[in-house]
């Protein structure tokens, strides 16, 4: 492979999260997106994927909430937080760190996912040592439903 | 030829494992290092056939992280000398906790190809310890908390499962809270299997001679002053540590080593040899931050073997699973198709599950009562599946002995293997 043909996949993800840019690689053949990108389609096993932009938001399809096993105190530090499946609007599904999890809310978050209904989230970064880390957190919308 | 068929059939004919325990802590084994595991176990394997090294014509040898738990780079070439294999050819390989299921599969590749007719495989792994920089093999020092935990987490993506924090954090959970969605069980339900289950499965290891564990979860409560194993499980002396496991729901880090040896089923019984039939691997893997990979490999891997070697579920005798964390026993079963769909919660509460039961899952105890040596648990699950063929597992004899076992190996972020065995008649 030719240098003219090669570029950092990793690198240009983690900088675009800190600029607020969620940057994917979409398959031509099958449209599938690789969310976070690789190099090839994971979908349909084709080899060319070509950057795809989007834009960030997504829904929860699943939640559990840490224990002392797998809690990190930097991510303590930002909120309440449990590890959830997201879903993008644009259709990849990878799992993330979502604000907003609660022990409180967890049964009728569990409830509406089981129920079909959509429960937004959006990007919050919490910032590393030299990098940025993308996680997600509950729209705003869903927070004030689930104060009713 | 099917995808994943064998060119020809291969067969276990001799199996060796070693305690699980922490080899430091007893007199007899202070001071073994990995090269006298991988040989003991190598040599009871050898026993085991009435083969001689000079029989072997080739080894593969797996640990689950030599570099950092054996100081080695190229561990098979330091065990070689130890198992009178001088000169022969080698390979090691190293998935983490799908180590020991791998191995079998490397080892029935080998001689399914025509290659070699008669092959070694076997892992060691001393993961309660560390070896010491530059001294012998036979010194081992402590392996704390804050240098092992770090290193849990090397099993996933350097990219984005790890740094991205998710793939350690759904990991424990996440198969079984879509089981309690799907089922629409409880907290408290989910608890109470997962504490049948560990008070079933220590059972069997204390049983085990070659298991870790020495005390029943009854005998931890009594000494305790606890009236019985639940209340012990449920109380601070075992906490919740994730949203659904408890401490009795992780695994046991212990030392160990386990080998099999494999050849032509023909030729196996051409020699008059016990025989147990690789009749196939289905191998899949999903990285660990991918939405639900403990379940789509195990279903894949399931799919895959039963497709391959035409075998139906209803005619597995005996499950074992890798549970180092507890729930994939309740969630892979039924996906492997062992137990009804639902039901396994209930086959586990009504100790259907036991060595007694019509259903027996892991009869050594399973990684959080048998131990788990990491690379070598597989092989020893493997050891425990042929002695319970051959009905030679002593106290924990399955009721009925099993004439066709069925392996879900998982781990290394993550793999599964999903292995049949069949007796030779």
């Amino acid at each position: 492979m030719e240098l003219s043909k090669m570029e950092p996949i990793v690198k240009r993800f983690y900088e675009g999260v800190a600029k607020g840019e969620y940057w994917g690689r979409k398959c031509p053949e099958c449209g599938a997106i690789e969310f976070p990108p690789h190099l090839m389609c994971n979908s349909c096993g084709n080899r060319d994927t070509e950057w795809v932009r989007l834009t960030g938001h997504g829904k929860l399809l699943s939640l559990v909430l840490p224990g002392i096993q797998n809690n990190k105190p930097y991510l303590k530090d930002e909120g309440k937080y449990g590890y959830g499946a997201v879903q993008m609007d644009e259709g990849p599904i990878y799992t993330f760190v979502v604000y907003g999890l609660t022990k409180k809310n967890r049964p009728e978050l569990n409830r509406r996912i089981k129920a079909g209904e959509t429960i937004g989230v959006h990007p919050k970064n919490v910032q590393r040592d030299g990098w940025v880390e993308l996680c997600f957190e509950l729209d705003d919308d869903v927070k004030e439903s689930l104060k009713k | 030829m099917t995808k994943g068929q064998d060119a020809r059939s291969v067969s276990i004919v001799g199996v060796g494992c070693t305690p699980f325990t922490s080899f430091e802590e007893h007199p007899e084994t202070q001071g073994i290092g990995e090269g006298e595991a991988f040989g003991y176990a190598a040599k009871e394997a050898m026993e085991d056939a009435g083969l001689q090294p000079r029989d072997i014509d080739y080894f593969f040898h797996g640990a689950a992280n030599p570099f950092m738990i054996g100081a080695a780079l190229t561990p098979n070439m330091q065990v070689q000398e130890w198992i009178g294999m001088r000169g022969k050819g080698s390979i090691h390989h190293s998935e983490a906790c799908c180590t020991g299921y791998t191995s079998l599969e490397l080892a029935v590749m080998a001689v399914a190809s025509g290659r070699y007719d008669t092959v070694l495989t076997g892992a060691v792994d001393l993961a309660s310890t560390l070896p010491v920089d530059d001294a012998p093999a036979h010194m081992r020092k402590d392996f704390p908390l804050e240098v092992m935990l770090p290193s849990i987490g090397y099993v996933y993506d350097r990219a984005y499962g790890r740094p991205l924090d998710s793939a350690f954090g759904i990991s424990f959970d996440n198969w079984v809270n879509k089981y309690a969605q799907t089922y629409d069980l409880t907290d408290d339900q989910i608890d109470q299997t997962l504490n049948a289950l560990s008070i079933q499965l220590r059972k069997n290891a204390v049983a085990d001679p070659l298991g870790f564990s020495t005390k029943t979860y009854e005998d931890l409560a009594h000494e305790s002053g606890m009236e019985t194993a639940e209340e012990y499980l449920t109380s601070a002396y075992n906490p919740k540590v994730t949203q659904y496991l408890r401490v009795s729901g992780f695994e046991i880090k212990c030392d160990g080593a386990a080998a099999a040896i494999v050849m032509p089923t023909e030729k196996a019984k051409a020699l008059g040899l016990s025989a147990i039939e690789v009749l196939g691997t289905g191998a899949a893997a999903y990285e660990g931050a991918l939405y639900n990979n403990e379940y789509q490999g195990t279903r894949d891997g399931a799919k895959a073997v039963y497709e391959l070697t035409g075998v139906s579920p209803d005619e597995i005798d005996l499950f074992m699973c890798n549970d180092f964390f507890l729930g994939g026993d309740i969630t892979a079963s039924e996906e492997c198709g062992f137990i009804p769909r639902g039901e396994a919660w209930k086959y586990i509460l009504d100790g259907r599950v036991a060595p007694s039961g019509d259903k027996p899952i892991n009869p050594n105890g399973g990684r959080c009562n048998f131990g788990h040596a990491h690379g070598a648990s597989g092989l020893a699950d493997i050891y425990e599946a042929v002695k319970q063929m051959r009905g030679q597992a002593g106290a924990t004899q399955c009721a009925k002995v099993p004439e066709t076992t069925f392996l879900r190996g998982f781990g290394g972020g993550q793999n599964v293997r999903c292995q049949i065995l069949r007796t030779v008649k």
